[in-house]
């Protein structure tokens, strides 16, 4: 029997959605520190959603939550879960607009060491000059975004979410739209950040075989059906 | 006449200070349309100010004052009603355009208003600015200067990544409004300095040719207003010289700084 201390992440949702229908309703998800859990489903079945729900961004979310063993009911406990969370989100956009890759990681550190009047200091430099180090982007540190390919872009995107320092990882389908052998880099990637550090990794994949080579323990969330089936990995 | 001799009169003198405030600060907003995509917004604004023109001149007053009014009110209501309405800002646009150009239509048409006088709100020239003028100017350039300088890195990430910013706990929406709110209120201004029909001039071409050359979000602004006070004072200086006229000159020198970009592109 795992104690509650154990659980890096505990939700039972009643029921979650963005309009009047709920996308997930009775849905246990239990997460122990350090696992390493792979989300499956079809299309629409509410995996995004099962993410945007634990960093409660939507508008309808009804049930219990607890992150690092703290119930979430408050403004000050999201304000909290920010904190201890980096979210790598599906869409993969270089935008328009020119930034650095070193600027590009720094605006991960947004409010949990600066924001507004307190700007970026010298620990802020320093940790982002040790996650490009860390995720092999330090010689693009002045590079444009515009001119990253797609593997470096999403490498990028985790260096942003990992340097908050969180304890928890969501990573919303990190492989997707890449060719097999950037998919190959971020799968070591991902594996060797997990592997020699105390982050607990949540990833939504469309790929069974890739989601059952990296993780721990594929959960299945299935549509209509919405609820998560542990299967064990041989 | 020289440069100088012209800078001795006050009417140039304002021009001089008009060009540099403009193309300095006021440019700065033109990263706003481009990185948002809404171009729109000032054929917008430019017909909610005809609009507004109208309604001046049926309770009497100029219509440049309706179309201030107007340019403001509008500056304030294009952000929260796309959020009301779950719509880009850029399409909201082409609603307050097709809108505000039917009823001041129906205006002309009913209440008899001259829609020539309204349409010379359309032709501007930094020629004839007042000292109220450039009063105003004055104090918008400083607050377009302090939001970039003071949300800096807020804005990179609003600009960047909209979804990490909300989710990180910014009120991303309301930054985007300030920004829109600022960048009609230049759009208005800019529209007095070289009319409706050459906006562009100082808002947008600056931030298109400085969004081509710039590495980094710092390096966008300080180009975009560098490039501008070039548009600006380069056009103005040069109508002087050559005689020509002021609104043409600064667009046409905005457009060669753009087309030149495209040679010295990373």
């Amino acid at each position: 029997m795992v104690g509650e201390c154990e659980m890096a992440l505990e939700c039972r949702l009643a029921e979650a959605g963005y309009g009047r229908e709920a996308i997930l309703r009775n849905l246990e998800l239990r997460v122990r520190h350090k696992e390493f859990v792979a989300i499956l489903g079809d299309n629409g079945a509410g995996k995004t959603t099962l993410f945007r729900a634990i960093l409660h961004l939507l508008p309808k979310q009804r049930g219990t939550f607890r992150v690092l063993g703290r119930q979430i009911r408050s403004k000050e406990d999201q304000a909290w879960i920010r904190s201890q969370v980096g979210y790598v989100p599906q869409r993969q956009e270089k935008g328009r607009f020119p930034i650095s890759v070193f600027d590009a990681v720094l605006l991960g550190r947004w409010g949990k060491t600066f924001s507004y009047f307190r700007r970026p200091g010298r620990e802020d430099r320093r940790a982002v000059d040790h996650m490009l180090a860390l995720i092999g982007l330090e010689a693009l540190r002045n590079q444009d975004c515009r001119n990253l390919s797609g593997g470096q872009m999403q490498r990028l995107n985790i260096a942003r979410a990992l340097v908050r320092e969180p304890r928890i990882l969501l990573l919303d389908e990190p492989a997707t739209h890449l060719d097999a052998e950037a998919q190959s880099i971020l799968s070591d990637l991902v594996r060797g950040i997990r592997d020699h550090s105390d982050l607990t990794v949540l990833m939504i994949s469309h790929d069974r075989i890739q989601a059952e080579a990296m993780a721990d323990r594929v959960v299945y969330i299935r549509q209509g059906s919405l609820h998560a089936s542990p299967v064990a990995v041989p | 006449m020289s440069i100088i001799d012209y800078l001795q009169i006050p009417v140039f003198q304002r021009a001089f200070i008009a060009a540099l405030l403009a193309g300095g600060a006021l440019s700065l907003l033109g990263t706003v349309i481009v990185v948002q995509n809404l171009t729109t917004i000032r054929f917008a604004l430019m017909h909610v100010a005809l609009l507004g023109g109208a309604v001046g001149l049926i309770l009497g007053s100029s219509p440049l004052t309706g179309a201030t009014v107007a340019i403001v009110l509008g500056s304030c209501l294009l952000g929260p009603v796309s959020q009301r309405l779950r719509l880009e800002p850029g399409l909201i646009g082409a609603f307050f355009m097709t809108g505000s150009m039917a009823i001041a239509f129906l205006l002309f048409y009913r209440a008899g208003v001259p829609a020539m006088d309204v349409f010379g709100l359309f032709a501007g020239s930094i020629l004839t600015l007042t000292s109220l003028d450039l009063w105003v100017m004055g104090v918008l350039g400083f607050v377009v200067v302090a939001v970039f300088a003071v949300l800096f890195r807020e804005i990179q990430l609003v600009f960047y990544d909209r979804e990490q910013a909300e989710w990180l706990g910014m009120p991303a929406k309301k930054i985007e409004n300030v920004l829109l709110f600022l960048a009609g209120m230049s759009i208005g201004v800019a529209m007095k300095i070289v009319g409706a029909l050459l906006i562009d001039a100082i808002i947008l071409l600056p931030a298109l040719t400085a969004i081509r050359l710039a590495r980094t979000f710092l390096q966008l602004l300080i180009y975009t207003s560098v490039v501008g006070m070039m548009t600006t004072l380069g056009g103005l200086l040069l109508s002087m010289v050559i005689d020509l006229p002021t609104g043409a000159t600064i667009a046409t020198v905005g457009a060669c700084l753009l087309g030149c970009s495209w040679l010295f592109r990373r």
